[in-house]
């Protein structure tokens, strides 16, 4: 009875994607052709400038804007010839690469703020005894993989990316080391850029760095979450220092960075290569899929799971820190998915409202899947799942956004949504493994259906620059008519799961080995925030006795 | 024994080592950068060994030993799953046939993620006990 109440609530959801599904197909582009225009002559910028507000009359105040800025305020290369049809154009591409550092410059800070969002999410759903330990943890992951990033990390992922047109070129990120395969050059990781010295000290090479480095520590933060209260730091700070260093930037390298999995199409001819446009595959799965890996090796947490394999719940201590967390996490993804066309002006960067619009909607239909989900099948709309079903519906949205249209975009959040309910519920049940935050469902399943996404549901319409790593066209999906786009999203989340994965594992086991990833049992028993950071979370908060059946796991596994 | 000056010192020790093996990668091509590395690796290595001289002093953790061949055939079948997808790439050349091989080696790299890792850790689990 119960399974077949649980096959009616799927095969609803899924005929309400269905429907939607034909929305999308519904949905038509219209481009606009461009209108041609003369350059002005020399002349008419001397009228101009004659024309233009004298001193007198901006003395007297501009309360209505309409005098400020002007052509006197053009810069001229030469005094005594004045204004020039090249000292106006200079200024025009000036503007252009402007307005593309400040609006990339802004969204990495509204990224970067997102650190804030993950800590409160993070602690949230942690017990009060840990508190303390799981927000140093957010907080000094930032500086770890920040000195890691600019150490090596940066040059590994971008020291190959010249040739972006928004920032200006980026062209001394000239070098990136290749390997030839069956007759193809592949790049494999990047070397200019190390510690931005040298040639990389340089205006659009620093906006790169900002943006891409808060990329990277949104995919550090998520480990965190999911080894959360026994976790101990040391190993924390180091296993961060070098998924920093090594981990994150050579899967960033390799698709966005002018590496292999970019050059699919190029290459062998799939799609426009394997297309992520603001890290549902780079950020959210390396990040979800490490915490998987890390999660094997530092285990469940004491009473968590009892002698016949069931699981038992161990509730966080704060509701409204999760929740707020969870706006911030939103808020800040309005950095994340905008901000990755690295420019507003240009190169079809106005792309960018129906971009933000997709982020809004599939976290909208996100928390109505995980919501709906839960309140059918469980009879409660549950609280952390809810928080989840935004979260996985932003961070599937977040490789697609830049590429369908918001009936696809309201798709991919409502998938979303159910399947981060079903993934948390196989992690934890059938895997075993404990995550306290969800984070390997929200960031890894979810982060892989992104990417799967995009080879499905691109409509077509968007136009980088006529372009798409390096192939002529716009990425489309399979269900707009190409298939090889989706056999090279295949690809990326071979490697994801296949590299990323062993890499990591591979990684944390050898710091298994050499520190051990876990506190003893005593520490967690007592809670992390005095043996590991020397003061509680809430010190002047009393105490609840433990159910009986963690109390009972004391007992059992305190050390003498 | 938790967090202590030991572990402080040696986190510290390991930066160190990082920063100036990254500075003697980033001159590698100089005679300064390679004496570099050397002393960088030196320093890392240290930080290691501090970490391992530390690492019996923590008390004993709610872990029991598991299976390392269960562990390392768990890894290596996710390895072998990308492998797989990375060369069938290459030698199909149609879209359909690149897709099935690599719905094959992703297939074969959760079978490593999903199953085999799972039983490796369970096996001898704490909490079976």
């Amino acid at each position: 009875m119960k399974l077949t109440r649980r096959y009616c609530s799927i095969l609803s959801v899924l005929a309400f994607g269905l429907l939607l599904s034909v929305l999308a197909q519904a949905q038509a582009s219209a481009p606009a052709a461009a209108a041609a225009a003369t350059p002005p002559s020399a002349a008419e910028l001397k009228d101009a400038a004659a024309k233009a507000p004298t001193t007198q009359q901006l003395q007297a105040g501009d309360p209505g804007g309409t005098i400020t800025g002007t052509v006197n305020d053009v810069p001229v290369s030469d005094t005594k010839t004045g204004l020039t049809l090249g000292d106006t154009a200079n200024q025009v591409g000036q503007n252009k690469i402007a307005i593309n550092f400040v609006w990339t410059l802004i969204t990495g800070f509204l990224v970067m703020f997102m650190q804030a969002g993950f800590a409160l999410v993070e602690a949230g759903l942690t017990r009060v005894k840990n508190a303390n330990h799981t927000y140093m943890m957010n907080f000094f992951v930032y500086g770890c993989g920040l000195l890691a990033y600019w150490l090596i990390g940066f040059a590994i992922q971008m020291g190959g990316a010249a040739g972006n047109a928004n920032l200006g070129g980026l062209n001394s990120l000239s070098v990136e080391h290749p390997l030839t395969l069956f007759g193809k050059t592949w790049g494999i990781f990047g070397g200019a850029g190390m510690f931005l010295a040298g040639h990389t000290y340089d205006v659009g090479v620093m906006v790169i760095f900002l943006f891409e480095m808060v990329f990277m520590d949104t995919a550090l933060t998520i480990v965190t979450g999911a080894c959360a209260e026994r976790w101990k730091f040391l190993t924390f700070a180091v296993s961060s220092v070098l998924m920093g260093a090594f981990t994150y930037p050579l899967y960033g390298n390799w698709a966005w960075g002018a590496g292999w999995l970019s050059q699919l199409g190029t290459n062998l001819g799939l799609g426009k290569g394997y297309c992520d446009f603001a890290g549902s595959g780079v950020v959210h799965a390396v990040g979800g899929i490490t915490a998987l890996a890390v999660c094997f090796l530092v285990g469940p947490r004491i009473g968590k799971y009892n002698r016949d394999g069931s699981s038992n719940a161990i509730i966080g201590h704060d509701v409204s820190a999760v929740l707020i967390g969870c706006f911030i996490l939103a808020f800040g993804w309005f950095g994340f998915n905008p901000g990755s066309t690295l420019g507003a002006s240009a190169n079809g960067n106005l792309r960018i409202g129906s971009i933000a619009v997709n982020t809004m909607l599939a976290g909208c239909t996100g928390t109505f899947g995980a919501i709906l989900y839960m309140w059918s099948l469980k009879g409660k709309p549950d609280m952390s799942m809810s928080g989840n079903g935004l979260l996985a519906g932003l961070v599937a949205i977040t490789a697609p956004s830049g590429f369908v249209n918001t009936t696809g975009a309201a798709i991919i959040g409502l998938v979303a949504g159910v399947l981060v309910c079903i993934s948390c519920w196989f992690v934890e049940n059938v895997m075993k493994v404990d995550d306290p935050v969800g984070a390997i469902s929200v960031h890894g399943t979810n982060g892989l259906w992104g990417v799967l996404s995009v080879g499905l549901l691109a409509d077509g319409t968007s136009n980088y620059g006529g372009s798409w790593n390096g192939v002529t066209g716009s990425v489309t999906g399979l269900f707009y008519g190409d298939a090889s786009q989706l056999a090279a999203q295949l690809v990326g989340i071979s490697t994801l799961l296949g590299f990323v994965f062993t890499f990591s594992f591979v990684v944390n086991w050898a710091l298994e080995v050499i520190i051990g990833h876990r506190v003893s049992a005593e520490t967690e028993v007592a809670g992390l925030d005095i043996p590991e950071m020397g003061q509680l979370g809430y010190p002047e908060f009393v105490f609840r006795e433990e159910p009986e059946v963690l109390r009972h796991a004391e007992r059992a596994y305190a050390v003498a | 024994m938790a967090a202590n000056t030991g572990q402080g010192r040696g986190f510290t020790t390991f930066l160190v080592g990082f920063t100036v093996l990254c500075v003697g990668i980033a001159y590698l091509s100089t005679g300064f950068g390679k004496f570099l590395i050397a002393v960088g690796a030196v320093i890392f290595v240290a930080s290691l060994f501090s970490f391992l001289k530390l690492k019996p002093l923590e008390g004993r953790p709610a872990q029991t030993a598991t299976p390392a061949v269960m562990k390392a055939t768990g890894a290596g079948l996710s390895l072998f799953g990308w492998i797989l997808t990375l060369f069938g790439m290459h030698l199909v050349p149609s879209v359909g046939g690149r897709i099935v091989l690599s719905l094959v080696g992703i297939g074969v790299s959760l079978i490593g993620i999903v199953f085999v890792l799972p039983a490796a850790f369970n096996k001898n689990a704490i909490w079976k006990a």
